[in-house]
C-alpha cells in the first residue's frame, strides 16, 4: 500500500491508504479517547467515543472505522471533536455506576480516565439509573455487569481470539446485556485476557476481587514458566506477596495475551504447602533447622556418604523441568567438579534408548504464516495455548491443518482431517507419508520403507505437505512413551527436509529448551536417570522433584531413594509426604516469580527475569543455595554475586547441541494396549497444583482413563471402574489398543503386564 | 429435540443461502422449532437450533432475545403483540395496553387463567399509518379504540 499524506490537528505526518484513522494518531502519540477500539481485535465502531473532526465531513467521524485518504484533514481536538466526545460521555456515564471507590478497575479503568478528561461535572440524565443482574460464569472472572458499556471487546475476543464465542449481547435497547449461555461458564483456556480487555469493571480477576486497589501494588515485568512459549507479564506485587498478574505486550512471543495458567498459577504460592524452614533428619526424625546447620548437615552428609569413598560415581543428579538455566548450570557443575557424570532431567520417560530427537526451527510469528500443519500426538490447545493460538490464526488465514493423534480432541479451529490411530500405527503412517512423498519424488526407496503400505490418511498428508509452500509438522506429549518415539520423530524430520518444512517440537514444555542446552544429559559415560534409578546409589540432588508426578514408576522411584544409605538432598518448593520419606535434607528453595533466572523458549529467545518477590520466610533462591553448597564443598570457581553472573559464565560455555542419528528402526509388531499418560495441563508442575482457583475450573478438573469399548473389554472395566487410579470413561473418539490418561491426581503407572 | 418435520422445513431455508452460511437461517428455524414446542423456546431449544446450523449456542440466543416473535416465557393460544412504539405511543398506545390489560386481568407478559390469551408489548411492527395497532398470532389489526379492542378480545375463543 502505498504512503500518503495527510493532516493531524495541523501536523502533518504520513500513513498507509485505508489505514484506519485510530491507527495513525496512535503511531503519532495523538491521543484519541475510545472504548470498543481494540488493536488486536476487529472494529465494532459501537461506542462512538474516538469521534474526531475531519474537514469535509459533515458529521465527526469514529476514528476506529475511518480509512485514511491523500491530504486528508483531521481535528481530534476541536471545538466540534471535543463537543462530540463530551456529549458519548454523558451517554456512556448515564447507566453507568459511581461505585468506583469498591470497583476493582479503580485506578486502572479506561472509563475512570476517560472521564476525567472528557466527562462533564454535571449529567442531564436525571431518571433512575438501570441494573444488570450478574451470573456466575466460572472461578476466574467476577463480573459486575451493571458497570458494562456494551463494548463488545469480551464478546469479539471470544469469536476471534478464542475461538469460542462464550459472551454474547442478549436482549436489545435498554435491556442488552452481556452475559454468557446457559449459565455454565466460561470454559476457554484464554478466558482470563477478557479481564485485561474490558475497558471498565464489569470483568475482573475473581481471586483478586476486593484485595488491593490497584495503584497500591508494584508492577514488576517477568515471564511466565509454563510452557514453551515463556509469555511477557507483569507480576503485581504488594508487602512482598504476588496479588495478580497481568499480560505485557510481545509481538515476537504472546502479543498481548497470555493463557489462563500463566495468569492465575500464582495462587499457589501461598499455599499452606509451602516448604518455609530447612529441615533435616537425624536417626528417623525431622528436624527444623538453620541454613547452616542443614547445609553443614548436607554437605557432611554428601562427604561421609558419597566423596570420603569417592564414590561420586554413585551420585546422581536430577532435576525438574521448571528448574531455571541458572540452577542447572550451578547443579551440573557442582556435580561435575565433584566427579559425578550421572545427571538427568528427562524424568518420564520409559526408554531412554528410544527419545524424541527433534529441532525446532519455526518461530513463534512464523507459525501463523504456514499454509499446512500437521499434528502428531498433541492437545495442543491445553498443552501450549499461545502456540495453538498462532495456529488458529493461521487457519483464519486458510491454512489446513491435519492431525494425527490417538483421540479425537477440542481444537478452536476447523481441522482439514482428524486422523484418529492406535499408538502402535502412528509410525508405519508417517512411514507411509515419507513413501509417497519419496515414491513422488522418484527417489529409491530405503529398506525401512520397501514393506510399508500407504494408505488413504498418509497419502492425502503427503500430497498436502508436497502442496503446501510453508508447511510445519508438530510433535506433540503423548509420543514420548511411544514404542516407536524415535522412529517418529526420526520420520518427521526426514519428512520435512524432503518437503522443505519445518518442524517444532512440543513433546517437551517449560524450561526444557535451556536443560539440553546446558547440557544436563549424563556426561562422559554417566549414568541416565533409569540406570540411576536401577542402581545402588549413595546419594542424590534432587532439585524440585516430586515423584508421584514427575515419573510414571513411582515405586521404583521411591525404593531407588529410600535405602539408609542413600543420602537425599531435596529441594523444594513444597511439602510431600514422599518427599519427607526418602530424603535426609529438605531445603526449601523459591518457587515462579521468587527467584531471578533465564528462561528459553520455542524461539530460542533467552529471557531473563528478576525475582518479583523475596521467598516467604527463611526460602532462598536455589541457585544461591547451590552456590554456597558448593562453597562449603570447597569446590572452586564458585564465587558468584547475583545470578546474571552465572548467566554471564553460561554464555562463554560452549552449548551442548543433539546429534541427530536419524537412524529409524521400527518393528512394528508390538501389540497389546498402548497407555499414553499425561498431567492434566493445571497440574504440570508444583506452583500449579497448588492454585486452588485453578483447580476448580473445568480444565483443572480434568481426571480420566478414556478408552473405547474394544479396549475398556480387553481391560474387563466398564464406565464406573477405575483404571489406575483414574475414573474411567468409555468413549469412541479413543483409537483402538489405547487408554489416555488425563489426570490431576498423583498416580502409579508401573510397566503394563 | 428437533423433529425430522422441523428439519425439513429448516433445511429448506438453509438452502436459500449460500453453502457455510446455514446460520444466516436462525431466524427461520427458531420460529420452526418455536412452533412445534408450545410457542415458546428455551435454553435447551435455541440449543438445539444452534447446533443444527453449526453456531455458537449464545449467537442464538442473542437472535432469540433481540427479536419479539420469540417466547420465553408460557403464552396463551392467542398471543397479542401491542406496538408500543413511537407512532403507536403517539397515539395513545399506553392507554390502550392499560386498559387491555384490566380487561383481560392479566399485566404484560402474562397469561389469563384460562390460558387463552397472553399480552406482549413489542417494538414498531411497522404499521405505523394505522397506529395505534396490535397483532394477534399472524393477524394485524390497526387503527385500535376501546371499543375495537374489545370486540376483537370477546371474538377470540
Amino acid at each position: 500500500m502505498a504512503d500518503i499524506e495527510m493532516e493531524i490537528d495541523g501536523k502533518v505526518v504520513s500513513a498507509k491508504v485505508g489505514e484506519m484513522l485510530i491507527k495513525v494518531t496512535d503511531r503519532e502519540g495523538v491521543s484519541v479517547p475510545r472504548f470498543c477500539y481494540h488493536k488486536k481485535l476487529s472494529v465494532a465502531a459501537s461506542c462512538r467515543m474516538c469521534l474526531v473532526d475531519v474537514e469535509g465531513a459533515p458529521k465527526p467521524q469514529p476514528a476506529c472505522s475511518t480509512p485514511v485518504a491523500q491530504g486528508m484533514k483531521v481535528h481530534t481536538q476541536n471545538d466540534k471533536a471535543k463537543a462530540s466526545q463530551k456529549a458519548v460521555m454523558e451517554f456512556l456515564l448515564i447507566n453507568h455506576p459511581l461505585d468506583c471507590p469498591i470497583c476493582d478497575q479503580g485506578g486502572e479503568c479506561e472509563l475512570q480516565d476517560v472521564a476525567v478528561e472528557y466527562g462533564s461535572d454535571v449529567s442531564h440524565f436525571s431518571e433512575g439509573k438501570r441494573i444488570v443482574s450478574d451470573s456466575d460464569i466460572g472461578a476466574l472472572i467476577q463480573t459486575d455487569m451493571t458497570r458494562c458499556i456494551h463494548c463488545t471487546r469480551c464478546v469479539r475476543f471470544g469469536l476471534e481470539i478464542a475461538g469460542m464465542m462464550e459472551m454474547g449481547g442478549t436482549g436489545r435497547g435498554e435491556h442488552l446485556k452481556i452475559e454468557p449461555f446457559l449459565r455454565e461458564g466460561i470454559q476457554s483456556e484464554l478466558s482470563g485476557n477478557m479481564i485485561d480487555v474490558c475497558p471498565v469493571g464489569a470483568l475482573t480477576s475473581k481471586p483478586f476481587r476486593y484485595e488491593l486497589r490497584s495503584w497500591q501494588m508494584n508492577s514488576i515485568p517477568s515471564i511466565a514458566r509454563h510452557d514453551l512459549v515463556g509469555s511477557n507479564l507483569f507480576v503485581q506485587t504488594y508487602k512482598g506477596k504476588v496479588k495478580r498478574i497481568a499480560s505485557a505486550d510481545n509481538d515476537w512471543i504472546n502479543e498481548t495475551w497470555i493463557s489462563d495458567r500463566d495468569r492465575f498459577s500464582y495462587e499457589g504460592l501461598t499455599h499452606k504447602n509451602r516448604l518455609l524452614k530447612p529441615q533435616i533428619k537425624v536417626q528417623g526424625q525431622w528436624k527444623q533447622v538453620s541454613w547452616k546447620v542443614a547445609l553443614d548437615y548436607a554437605v557432611k552428609g554428601l562427604n561421609s556418604h558419597v566423596l570420603k569413598h569417592k564414590k561420586a560415581n554413585q551420585l546422581g543428579g536430577l532435576v525438574s523441568s521448571t528448574a531455571t538455566m541458572e540452577e542447572l548450570y550451578l547443579l551440573k557443575k557442582i556435580l561435575t567438579e565433584v566427579g559425578c557424570d550421572n545427571i538427568d532431567h528427562r524424568l518420564n520417560i520409559k526408554n531412554l534408548d528410544n527419545i524424541i530427537t527433534l529441532d525446532s526451527n519455526i518461530k513463534l510469528d512464523a507459525l501463523e504464516k504456514i499454509d499446512y500443519a500437521l499434528i502428531v500426538g498433541a492437545n495442543i490447545r491445553l498443552e501450549q495455548p499461545m502456540i495453538n493460538h498462532r495456529l488458529r490464526k493461521a487457519t483464519k488465514k486458510g491454512a489446513d491443518i491435519d492431525v494425527l493423534n490417538v483421540m479425537e480432541f477440542d481444537f478452536n479451529y476447523p481441522l482439514n482431517a482428524e486422523n484418529i490411530t492406535a499408538p502402535n500405527k502412528i509410525a508405519s503412517t508417517l512411514a507411509g507419508v515419507l513413501k509417497s512423498i519419496m515414491t513422488n519424488n522418484v527417489q529409491e526407496l530405503p529398506n525401512y520403507l520397501a514393506t510399508i503400505e500407504v494408505d488413504e490418511v498418509a497419502n492425502n498428508i503427503a500430497v498436502k505437505l508436497l502442496n503446501s509452500s510453508s508447511s510445519v509438522i508438530i510433535l506433540g506429549e503423548h509420543i514420548i512413551n511411544n514404542e516407536d518415539a524415535s522412529a517418529i520423530a526420526n520420520l518427521a524430520t526426514i519428512i520435512a527436509q524432503s518437503t522443505n518444512s519445518k518442524t517444532l517440537n512440543l513433546s517437551i514444555t517449560a524450561n526444557t529448551i535451556a536443560a539440553n542446552l546446558v547440557g544436563f544429559v549424563p556426561q562422559n559415560s554417566g549414568m541416565d536417570v533409569n540406570t540411576m534409578l536401577a542402581s545402588e546409589m549413595r546419594g542424590f540432588i534432587l532439585l524440585d522433584i516430586y515423584p508421584q508426578h514427575d515419573f510414571h514408576h513411582l515405586e521404583t522411584v521411591v525404593k531407588a531413594f529410600t535405602p539408609d544409605d542413600t543420602f537425599v538432598i531435596s529441594l523444594n518448593s513444597f511439602k510431600d509426604d514422599i518427599i519427607t520419606g526418602y530424603s535426609d535434607v529438605i531445603l526449601p528453595i523459591a518457587s515462579v516469580y521468587e527467584t531471578s533466572g533465564t528462561q528459553f523458549n520455542v524461539n530460542n529467545d533467552m529471557q531473563s527475569y528478576t525475582a518479583a518477590v523475596k521467598a516467604p520466610d527463611e526460602v532462598k533462591p536455589a541457585w544461591k543455595i547451590l552456590k554456597v553448597m558448593a562453597d562449603l564443598l570447597e569446590l572452586p570457581g564458585f564465587h558468584y554475586a547475583d545470578s546474571t553472573q552465572v548467566l554471564a559464565e553460561i554464555s562463554h560455555q560452549p552449548h551442548t547441541k543433539h546429534t541427530h542419528d536419524g537412524h529409524i528402526n521400527f518393528t512394528n509388531k508390538h501389540n497389546g494396549i498402548g497407555v499414553i499418560w499425561q498431567n492434566s495441563p493445571y497440574s504440570i508442575d508444583a506452583v500449579l497444583r497448588h492454585s486452588s482457583t485453578l483447580q476448580k475450573t473445568k480444565i483443572g478438573q480434568m481426571n480420566s482413563a478414556c478408552m473405547n469399548q474394544a479396549s475398556a473389554e480387553i481391560l474387563g472395566l466398564s464406565n464406573n471402574d477405575k483404571y489406575l487410579g483414574v475414573p474411567v470413561v468409555i468413549t469412541d473418539t479413543v483409537a483402538d489398543d489405547c487408554v489416555f490418561i488425563n489426570t490431576n491426581h498423583a498416580i502409579n503407572i508401573q510397566e503394563q503386564a | 429435540m428437533i423433529s425430522t418435520g422441523a428439519k425439513k422445513q429448516i433445511d429448506a431455508w438453509i438452502a436459500k443461502y449460500p453453502k457455510d452460511r446455514q446460520s444466516s437461517a436462525v431466524m427461520q428455524a427458531l420460529k420452526i422449532v418455536q412452533a412445534e414446542n408450545g410457542n415458546r423456546l428455551n435454553a435447551d431449544t435455541i440449543q438445539a437450533v444452534a447446533d443444527y446450523l453449526n453456531m455458537p449456542g449464545i449467537a442464538a440466543q442473542e437472535v432469540a432475545t433481540f427479536y419479539e416473535n420469540y417466547n420465553h416465557k408460557k403464552v396463551g393460544k392467542y398471543v397479542i403483540r401491542f406496538c408500543h412504539n413511537i407512532s403507536c405511543m403517539l397515539n395513545g398506545a399506553d392507554d390502550l395496553i392499560a386498559h387491555l390489560e384490566n380487561k383481560l386481568g392479566v399485566k404484560t407478559d402474562e397469561v389469563t387463567s384460562d390460558g387463552l390469551i397472553s399480552v406482549k408489548k413489542v417494538e414498531c411492527l411497522g404499521a405505523c399509518v394505522g397506529a395505534p395497532m396490535f397483532q394477534i398470532n399472524d393477524d394485524y389489526f390497526e387503527n385500535l379504540t376501546i371499543d375495537k379492542i374489545d370486540k376483537i378480545v370477546d371474538n377470540l375463543k
